[in-house]
C-alpha cells in the first residue's frame, strides 16, 4: 500500500476512536441533566460538554482527511507529494489532541487572561482548544493544503472533484483564523464566531463531505466522472446558493440589523429543497444499481447519510428556523435536537461509510460478510433516531414553559427544567445514549476484526 | 435515442463546465451580498457606535427592558444615571472592566453552561439580560444579605456554591472579587444590547415553579 | 407568535417539509419501478402538504409575509422530484454516450 492510503487508513481509524471519547462524554454529560450535584466541582458540565463537542470537530475533521488521503493516489494516479511531513504531523496532532484533553480534564480552567487563552481553555464554543493546539491546526490544515495542491500539479491533473476540493481548503483555513482574536463585544465576537461554525458545517464540510461521497460513489457504484461531476457543481451551487446567506439564522437575536430576519428565515427556508433533490438521488441509484454492489454496509451508509440529511437538516432546521419560532426554540435542547441530528446525518454516517470502503479495500476483502455491521447500523440509526425525538419533545417543552410562558428569567427556566415532560425526555435521551454507545462497540470491533476475523471461520459460516 | 437528444435541446447541460460556471457564479454573488451586509451589521454593532449596541460606559445607567408597540418587540431602555458599585466609570476604566470581564468568562468556559444570545450551552440559565433578572432582588438579595443587586452578584458568583437552592447547582469557579465584579459588570452592559427582541417578555411573564 | 400557537406551529412546519421528503421519495419509487398507483401515492403527499400549507395559512398567527413565502415554496416543491428524476435520467444517458 503506498504511503497516502496507509495515512488514510490511520485518520480514519483515529476518527473512530475519537467517536468512542465523542459518545461516552456525551452519555456523561446527560447524566448531569438526571442527577443533582453529579461529580459538581470534580469534573463539571461545563468541561465534559466542551470535550464532548470538541471531540466530534476532531472526529469530523480526522475522518474527512482520512478520506482524503485515501482517495488521493486513486484520483492523481501518483503517490501524494509530502507524504512523509504529513505523516509526521499525524502523530503530532493525535499527541497534541491527547494533551489538550488531559489538560481540559485536569486544568480545567486558565487564568482570566492571555496566557489562559494560549495554554488552557479558549471558552469558546467548539473552539476551545487553547492558541497553542490551534496554531497547530493550522499547520495541520496548510499541510493538507499543501498535499493537495503540490499533488495536482506535479500529476498535471486538475479533474473536477479535485477543483472542488482544492476550493474547500481555503475557507477551511481562512474561517478557522476566527477561533484566535477574542473581541471584548460580545456581539461583534458572536458575528465572526458564527462564520467559523456555520460556514465550517453548512458550507466548506458540505462540500468537502461532497467531494469524498463523489470519489466513494465512482468505486463503489462505478458511476461515471461525467455525471458525478455534474452532480458536484449543482450540488455546490444549491448548497452555497442557500447557505452563505442561510447564515443569516445565527443573526437573528445577537444585536445585528433587523434585516437578517428575513434574510436568515427565508434562505435557510430553502436549504431543505437540494436535500430534497438529494435523497431523489439516493433512491435513483439504489434503484438502478439494484443494490449490487460488494460493500453493502458502505453503501447503506451512505444511503442513511442521504435521509439523514434531509431529516436532520432539513425538517429538524426548518421546524425552528423561522424567527417567530426560533425567539421561543433558540437556545433550547430544540437546537440540541437539531444539531445532534443533523451532525450524525451529514457528516458521522458518511465517515463511516468511507471507513467501510477502506476496511474492504485495505485488507483485500472481496465482500463485506458477516451480521455485525448490521446490528450496529439498525442500533446507532434507532438509538439517534430515539435520542433526537427525545431531545425534541425535552426542547418543546422548555421552549412554551420556559421562553413563551415564563418568559426566560431564571425562574422560567428552572420551571422548565423540572417540568415532566422535559425531565422524561432527559431521561429517554440517556436511555438511547447507551444504546447508541453499545452500537458503537459493535461497529468498532467490526470495522476492526473485517477480514481478519471472516479468514478463521469456516467457509459456511463466511457465507451467512 | 431519446434521451440523448433530449441532451442536444438543452444548451450545455451534458457539459460539465456549464454547471461549473454556474457553481462559481452563484457562490461569488452570495459572497458579495455577504459582504456587503457585513459592512453594514458591522456598524451597527460595533459598541457605541449609534447601533444597536450601546457604549462601554452604559454601565453608569440605569437599564429596563421594555414592550415597545410600535416596533412589537421587546427593548432595551437607557435611563438615568444609576451607577455600578457606587462608582463612576471613565471611558477608560469601562473598557478596561469589559476586557477583563470577557476573559473570565472565556477562561471560566461559562458558556459551556450557559449561554449569552441563545447561544452556548443550556445547562444553566440564558444570561443575556440575568442583569435584569427578578430574581436579585426577590431572593438573592435577602439571601446574601447585600444591599445592592451588584453585590449579591458579586457574592453569588464568588460562592455558588454557598447557595444551594434549585434542581442545579453552580460550581465554585474561584472567581477573585475582582473578576466576580468584572463579570457583573460585563452583565451589565450586554443586557443594554438591542436583540431583536429576544427573549420576549423576560421579567414580564411568570410561570409555577 | 403566542404561547398557544407555538407548538402546533412548529410542528405543522415539520410535518411541511415531512410531506415534501415522502413526496420526492414515494415520486422516485414510483418512477423507478414504473408504477403509476405509486406515484399517484406521491402526489397524494403532495396533496398533504398542500393541506399543511393550507393549514400554516389560515390558522398560525404567522406574518402574512412568511406565510406567502410558504405558499410559494410549496409550489416549488412540486418540481423538485420530477426535474430531479428528469436531469438524473439525462446525466446518466450520457453514461452510455461516451
Ligand atoms: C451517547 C450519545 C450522546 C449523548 C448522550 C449526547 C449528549 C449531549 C449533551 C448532554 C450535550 C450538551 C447539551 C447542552 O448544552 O445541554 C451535547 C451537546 C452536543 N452534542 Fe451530543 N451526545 C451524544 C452523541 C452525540 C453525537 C453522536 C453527536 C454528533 C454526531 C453529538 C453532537 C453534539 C453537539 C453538536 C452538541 C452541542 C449542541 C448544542 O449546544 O446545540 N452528540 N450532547
Ligand atoms: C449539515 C447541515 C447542518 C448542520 C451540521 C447543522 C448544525 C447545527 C448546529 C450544531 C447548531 C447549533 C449551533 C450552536 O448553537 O452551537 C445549529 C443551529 C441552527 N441550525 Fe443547523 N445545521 C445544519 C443545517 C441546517 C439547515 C438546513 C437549517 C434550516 C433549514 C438549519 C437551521 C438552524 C437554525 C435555525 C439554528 C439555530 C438554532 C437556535 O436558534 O438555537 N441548520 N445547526
Ligand atoms: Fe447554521
Amino acid at each position: 500500500m503506498n504511503q497516502s492510503k496507509k495515512l488514510g487508513v490511520q485518520y480514519l481509524t483515529a476518527s473512530i476512536v475519537m467517536m468512542g471519547a465523542l459518545l461516552l462524554f456525551g452519555l456523561l454529560a446527560s447524566i448531569f441533566y438526571l442527577k443533582y450535584g453529579f461529580l459538581l466541582g470534580k469534573l463539571d458540565f461545563n468541561i465534559v460538554k466542551q470535550v464532548h463537542i470538541n471531540a466530534l470537530i476532531i472526529a469530523c475533521l480526522w475522518g474527512f482527511m482520512g478520506a482524503i488521503y485515501w482517495f488521493l493516489p486513486d484520483e492523481l494516479g501518483i503517490e501524494t507529494v509530502g507524504i512523509g511531513l504529513a505523516r509526521l504531523l499525524f502523530w503530532v496532532f493525535v499527541a497534541a489532541v491527547a494533551v489538550v484533553v488531559v489538560v481540559f480534564i485536569f486544568v480545567q480552567y486558565g487564568s482570566s487572561d492571555e496566557s489562559g487563552m494560549w495554554l488552557v481553555n479558549q471558552g469558546r464554543k467548539y473552539v476551545e482548544a487553547p492558541r497553542w493546539a490551534a496554531v497547530g491546526i493550522v499547520a495541520v490544515f496548510l499541510t493538507l493544503a499543501y498535499n493537495i495542491f503540490a499533488s495536482v500539479a506535479k500529476a498535471r491533473k486538475v479533474t473536477g472533484i479535485m477543483g472542488v476540493l482544492m476550493t474547500t481548503m481555503i475557507p477551511l483555513i481562512a474561517v478557522y483564523l476566527i477561533a484566535f482574536p477574542a473581541p471584548t463585544n460580545m456581539s461583534v465576537d458572536l458575528y465572526w464566531w458564527w462564520w467559523l461554525v456555520h460556514m465550517w458545517v453548512e458550507a466548506t464540510w458540505e462540500l468537502m463531505i461532497g467531494c469524498i461521497l463523489a470519489l466513494a460513489l465512482m468505486k463503489l457504484l462505478g458511476t461515471s466522472r461525467k455525471v458525478v461531476e455534474i452532480w458536484l457543481y449543482l450540488e455546490v451551487a444549491l448548497v452555497l446558493g442557500t447557505g452563505i446567506l442561510g447564515l443569516g439564522h445565527h443573526y437573528f437575536w445577537i444585536g445585528t440589523p433587523q434585516y437578517w430576519l428575513s434574510i436568515g428565515g427565508i434562505f435557510s427556508a430553502l436549504e431543505p429543497l437540494p436535500l430534497l433533490g438529494m435523497v431523489v438521488h439516493a433512491i435513483y441509484d439504489a434503484g438502478k444499481h439494484q443494490m449490487k454492489t460488494h460493500n453493502k454496509p458502505a453503501f447503506l451508509w451512505l444511503i442513511a447519510e442521504a435521509f439523514g440529511n434531509f431529516i436532520g437538516a432539513g425538517i429538524w432546521g426548518f421546524m425552528m428556523t423561522l424567527p417567530q419560532i426560533n425567539l421561543y426554540s433558540h437556545g433550547t435542547q430544540w437546537t440540541v435536537s437539531h444539531g445532534h441530528f443533523a451532525f450524525y446525518g451529514a457528516y458521522i454516517t458518511g465517515i463511516i461509510a468511507v471507513a467501510y470502503m477502506v476496511a474492504q479495500e485495505s485488507r483485500g476483502i472481496r465482500e463485506v460478510q458477516g451480521n455485525a455491521w448490521k446490528w450496529a447500523f439498525a442500533g446507532l440509526n434507532i438509538g439517534m433516531v430515539g435520542m433526537v425525538g427525545a431531545l425534541l419533545v425535552s426542547g418543546m417543552s422548555e421552549a412554551f414553559i420556559g421562553r413563551a410562558l415564563g418568559g426566560s428569567t431564571l425562574d422560567g427556566f428552572m420551571a422548565s427544567q423540572s417540568n415532566s415532560w422535559f425531565m422524561q425526555g432527559m431521561i429517554a435521551r440517556t436511555g438511547f445514549g447507551v444504546i447508541i454507545v453499545a452500537s458503537y462497540f459493535i461497529l468498532a470491533w467490526d470495522l476492526l476484526t473485517l477480514g481478519r476475523r471472516s479468514e478463521k471461520l469456516s467457509p459456511a459460516l463466511a457465507t451467512t | 435515442m431519446p434521451e440523448s437528444t433530449a441532451v442536444v435541446f438543452e444548451p450545455g447541460a451534458g457539459d460539465p463546465r456549464f454547471w461549473r460556471d454556474g457553481a462559481i457564479a452563484t457562490t461569488a454573488f452570495m459572497l458579495l451580498v455577504l459582504l456587503l451586509l457585513t459592512v453594514d451589521s458591522l456598524r451597527v454593532l460595533t459598541e457605541g457606535g449609534g447601533g444597536n449596541v450601546p457604549a462601554y460606559t452604559v454601565i453608569n445607567q440605569k437599564i429596563t427592558y421594555e414592550f415597545d408597540a410600535a416596533s412589537n418587540m421587546d427593548k432595551p431602555v437607557i435611563g438615568g444615571e444609576e451607577l455600578l458599585f457606587g462608582h463612576r466609570y471613565s471611558e477608560a476604566e469601562a473598557k478596561a472592566i469589559m476586557d477583563k470581564g470577557k476573559l473570565v468568562i472565556q477562561s471560566r468556559s461559562c458558556i459551556n453552561c450557559h449561554a449569552f444570545f441563545g447561544n452556548g450551552a443550556y445547562y444553566a440559565p440564558d444570561l443575556t439580560k440575568a442583569w435584569l433578572d427578578p430574581t436579585w432582588e426577590k431572593m438573592w438579595m435577602p439571601m446574601t444579605q447585600a444591599k445592592t443587586r451588584e453585590d449579591a452578584m458579586v457574592q453569588f458568583l464568588m460562592h455558588p456554591d454557598r447557595y444551594p437552592t434549585w434542581a442545579r447547582q453552580m460550581p465554585n469557579l474561584n472567581l477573585s472579587e475582582e473578576e466576580a465584579r468584572a463579570v457583573t459588570a460585563y452583565l451589565k452592559w450586554i443586557s443594554s444590547v438591542q436583540t431583536n427582541g429576544f427573549p420576549a417578555g423576560f421579567g414580564r411573564r411568570e410561570v409555577a415553579r | 407568535m403566542n404561547a398557544t400557537w407555538l407548538l402546533p406551529t412548529a410542528i405543522l412546519l415539520g410535518i411541511y417539509v415531512l410531506c415534501a421528503g415522502c413526496y420526492g421519495l414515494v415520486y422516485a419509487l414510483g418512477r423507478l419501478r414504473e408504477s403509476r398507483k405509486v406515484t399517484r401515492t406521491a402526489y397524494g403527499f403532495y396533496a398533504m402538504q398542500g393541506l399543511t400549507t393550507l393549514l400554516l395559512v389560515a390558522l398560525t398567527p404567522l406574518a402574512w409575509g412568511w406565510k406567502l413565502f410558504l405558499v410559494a415554496c410549496f409550489l416549488v416543491y412540486a418540481a423538485i422530484p420530477p426535474i430531479t428524476w428528469r436531469q438524473l435520467e439525462r446525466t446518466h444517458a450520457l453514461e452510455h454516450e461516451s
